[in-house]
């Protein structure tokens, strides 16, 4: 049993048997292609088939020489495979309109399936063996792919239960098909708690421990591990003292949840009668199945970072459009979806067109909107891709980081040029999608009612207001203290947001990370938010605060904090107000 | 050789025409020889005895079928081959049809009905 420490990112306790991973994964890109590139996709398999072959022809060669014919035999047979496969696999490109590489895994899963399937009704010996062909199989899968794609392929394939990934760190891409079902948690030797990957895995509800240092020598893929996501503990090889433990902490900590369950189909609405909107904040597109299961209306955030990070490439339309319609065919036609346009600083920003940009202050540099107005050919295809997906249901476009009114000008003037390509090319799209602006620089919130004339609803991001109205990063050790969302001059601007979102008659929506604190939730109802949008798993704690609230009492709750002079005062006051609240919730 | 039964299989079945070993010459082909071979490899009809024998029916231009059970298998193909799932103790029928059938039954038998034969040369 070996015990190790790291940064708890994501909380929940797992325990299950550890991948070790060395590579990266890998994707499949496309799973179709347009019936004129079917060609192209036919030759890419020959190429792919034949660099296999010969690789496989060397191995026979080194393999007989070193251990004989017979086991250099071994890859005789698998050449002779790869040419039995050649001709099935060109069938299903031109009668299917496969990708080459979806048709390579769909042809050999197939198979994959078949074998599975007999070995279900073996035993002993027998079903070892049949599962051993299948594993073969898989094996000559994972090489063409690697051939067609240049790189190492999906180590989750073909798990028989889902396990703990152990990684020295985790590319956004491997995380990106992370699901609760497939990894029940994940450790890494690197990484900090402000990583995309603790954002993740935090997002996706998988427990996760990052920075735990050095360990994964330890490890062999297949030993049991527990992550405790919630202290930051990683144990390997656990004795079954230490097993029993944990799985009883386990189970109390999955009972706990059930105490909202209760609460999910309960509207959200105050004790006196005033609804107030929760909606979900996402980074991935099958996340939006978490806000539906959690109570949410809608998703309020959609963060479509992911889609550029860790790409050869920038985003294609089609990926664009195939995400969006993702999220609304999980929402259906009437929730709404809320896609805030690319948010990323020049720094993470590896362009494909370029390096990226070296700035010596880049949270005051080149990111964001300001990065889509410097490249429109890049927001021209969100923006084109947005607007076809809209015709599939409620769908919002929403601007970050705006500073000016000439900004959002701007960018709406893309927009309307936008729709005008499309109307000429006769592409569906729709016209009248609402379109907003985030508010979370100060200039923005000082001049909330000048925006609030171009745009149709306003969304208050707190992370970044707050640290600029500060000028504090909360990550610095040194300044963090500074950091306050109850902040006075932060109370100020969010008032005058929301009054400015009255004054126009729009809607003002809180999509921070403060809009998931029930601590929070009195004074900005109080404030005259009416709207919240958070991370799925918050959503049923707001909801219970919400229930519980009267709108008449916030609003003394709001104007006493209004009253107050420091940050410190004003978390205080409204800790006392939620312990009053709720009794009988622990408060912290 | 001609019409001498595999060491394992159980014997002909079908319009095969061949009689016992002692026959000077083989009669014309009328329909396709059928064999009933057991499967003796420790690891069955494994990938390089399916590729043993796809190689070894390709030198024929009869058509080759093998059966385990209602599962059909094109004998020059060796994914086919492989998708019997043909485990040590499975009773398989060798299907031979066509002008050399006659030649063809015989060695494509041997392999099927062989305890070892992992290493053929290619």
């Amino acid at each position: 049993m070996e015990i190790r420490h790291g940064t708890a990112v994501s909380p929940g306790i797992a325990i299950g048997p550890a991948v070790v991973l060395d590579t990266e994964g890998v994707h499949i890109p496309h799973r179709t292609a347009p019936p004129e590139q079917l060609d192209h996709e036919v030759a890419r398999l020959n190429r792919a088939l034949d660099e296999v072959a010969a690789a496989v022809r060397a191995d026979r060669d080194r393999m007989t020489a070193r251990l004989g014919r017979e086991f250099g035999n071994i890859f005789s047979a698998q050449e002779s495979a790869i040419i039995a496969l050649r001709h099935q696999l060109e069938n299903r490109i031109r009668s299917d309109r496969y990708s080459a590489e979806y048709a390579v895994s769909r042809v050999i899963r197939d198979f994959v399936k078949r074998l599975e399937d007999v070995a279900a009704l073996q035993q002993g010996e027998a079903a070892v063996e049949v599962r051993r062909r299948a594993t073969e199989f898989i094996g000559i899968e994972r090489q063409v792919l690697a051939a067609l794609l240049g790189h190492p392929t999906d180590p989750f394939a073909n798990l028989p239960e889902p396990v703990v990934v152990l990684a020295n760190d985790l590319m956004p891409s491997d995380t990106a098909d992370f699901s609760p079902r497939t990894v029940r948690a994940f450790a890494t030797e690197s990484g900090g708690p402000t990583s995309h990957t603790a954002i993740l895995a935090g997002a996706l509800d998988i427990p996760a421990v990052v920075g735990v240092g050095r360990f994964l020598t330890d490890v062999s893929g297949g030993d049991t591990v527990i992550v405790d996501g919630t202290e930051g503990v990683v144990i390997i090889d656990p004795d079954d003292a230490t097993l029993v433990r944990y799985e009883a902490k386990r189970a109390e900590l999955l009972a706990r949840p059930d105490r909202y369950e209760a609460l999910r189909d309960k509207p959200s609405v105050t004790d006196d009668g005033v609804p107030i909107r929760l909606l979900g904040n996402i980074e991935l597109a099958q996340e939006a199945a978490h806000c539906l299961d959690r109570g949410a209306e809608g998703v309020g955030l959609y963060r479509t970072e992911f889609l550029y990070l860790n790409k050869a490439s920038h985003p294609t339309e089609e990926e664009h459009y195939a995400a969006y319609c993702a999220v609304l065919n999980t929402l259906g036609p009437n929730r709404p979806l809320v896609i805030r346009t690319l948010d990323l600083g020049a720094d993470k920003f590896a362009s494909a067109s370029g390096a990226a940009v070296n700035e010596k202050n880049p949270f005051l540099g080149l990111r964001s909107v300001r990065l889509c107005l410097d490249r429109t050919e890049l927001f021209r295809t969100q923006l084109r891709a947005i607007l076809r997906a809209a015709v599939h249901g409620d769908l919002r476009i929403m601007f970050p980081m705006i500073s000016t009114v000439t900004e959002l000008r701007h960018c709406n003037a893309i927009l309307r040029a936008v729709m005008e390509d499309l109307e000429d090319a006769g592409i569906p799209f729709k016209r009248d999608v609402p379109v907003g602006t985030m508010i979370e620089v100060p200039s923005a919130a000082l001049i909330a009612d000048v925006l609030a004339r171009e745009v149709d609803f306003f969304s208050l991001g707190t992370n970044d207001l707050v640290q600029y109205t500060l000028a504090a990063d909360r990550n610095n050790e040194h300044v963090a203290n500074l950091y306050n969302p109850v902040d006075p001059a932060v109370l100020r601007l969010i008032r005058a947001v929301v009054r400015a979102a009255k004054g126009a008659n729009i809607e003002v929506n809180v999509c921070g990370e403060m809009s998931g604190e029930p601590l929070y939730v009195p004074l900005l109802v109080g404030l005259g938010v009416r709207q919240l949008s958070a991370t799925p798993r918050k959503i049923p704690e707001i909801k219970r605060v919400i229930r519980d609230l009267k709108v008449a009492e916030a609003e003394r709750v709001a104007e006493h904090a209004l009253s107050l002079e420091t940050g410190r005062q004003v978390t205080n006051y409204l800790r006392d107000y939620l312990r009053k609240l709720l009794p009988s919730e622990a408060v912290d | 050789m001609t019409g001498r039964a595999s060491a394992n299989g159980p014997g002909r079945e079908g319009t095969a025409p061949t009689g016992p070993g002692a026959r000077p010459e083989p009669p014309p082909p009328a329909g396709p020889h059928r064999r009933t071979i057991r499967i003796v490899n420790p690891l069955g009809l494994h990938m390089r005895i399916a590729d043993r024998f796809q190689r070894a029916a390709k030198r024929y231009t009869c058509v080759v079928t093998v059966w385990n059970g209602d599962a059909r298998a094109d004998g020059k193909n060796v994914m086919d081959l492989l998708m019997l799932v043909a485990l040590p103790g499975a009773e398989v029928v060798l299907e031979v049809d066509g002008p050399d059938a006659p030649d063809a039954v015989d060695p494509l038998t041997e392999i099927l009905s062989s305890p070892g034969g992992e290493d053929y040369t290619i």
